[in-house]
């Protein structure tokens, strides 16, 4: 069953920021071999962090929009969180407006 | 002896205001309002959000904070 899914990704800032899409877009490729698709890819840029994460101040921050099967976004934060690149990963269901959330989960 | 009157002053929802319906929490402007200057998460009674709300944004700032886009509460003074 495809789902939707939001993918935040903060890399190493240390990264030139026009490789960003062409490296991830390598990542990618899990999902679309899976037969998932690809909405959207957001790249918003160097940001500064809250707080350091492994001695970084600011981190390039990417969001992914996804239809996926669950297996296949699974593997995708596995091999990301593996690269040394990638400072941190999160993945995050897209809430459904409320009314919607009872018949969803029946089906 | 009379209780003493304490005038009730419904607060104004900051999320009805905004015509905000999910919190969506990338919203890091948004949701900034919602800490004190040391990164506490706001009292409902301060915040005049309804239960669900408050958990909403609750949630939401705990998301933020994982990736680094809000700050954990810190003990400075002043941080």
């Amino acid at each position: 069953m495809s789902r939707h899914y939001e993918v935040m990704v903060i890399l190493d800032p240390t990264l030139d920021e026009r490789q960003v899409a062409p490296t991830l877009e390598n990542y990618l490729k899990v999902i679309r071999n899976s037969g998932g698709s690809v909405e959207k890819v957001d790249v918003w840029g160097r940001r500064r962090l809250a707080y350091e994460i492994k001695k970084h101040a600011e981190g390039i921050y990417a969001v992914l929009d996804l239809n996926s099967d669950p297996d296949a976004v699974k593997e995708l934060d596995r091999q990301l969180s593996l690269q040394e690149t990638v400072l941190r990963t999160k993945v995050v269901r897209r809430q459904l407006p409320r009314g919607a959330k009872k018949t969803a989960a029946k089906v | 002896m009379p209780k003493p009157y304490r005038p009730v002053r419904r607060k104004r929802n900051p999320l009805h205001a905004a015509g905000i319906e999910e919190v969506d929490w990338k919203d890091v402007a948004l949701l900034r309002t919602f800490l004190s200057d040391r990164g506490k998460i706001r009292a409902r009674r301060v915040t005049g959000l309804t239960p669900r709300q408050q958990r909403e944004v609750a949630v939401a700032i705990k998301n933020a904070r994982e990736m680094a886009l809000l700050p954990y509460p810190t003990p400075k003074r002043g941080g």
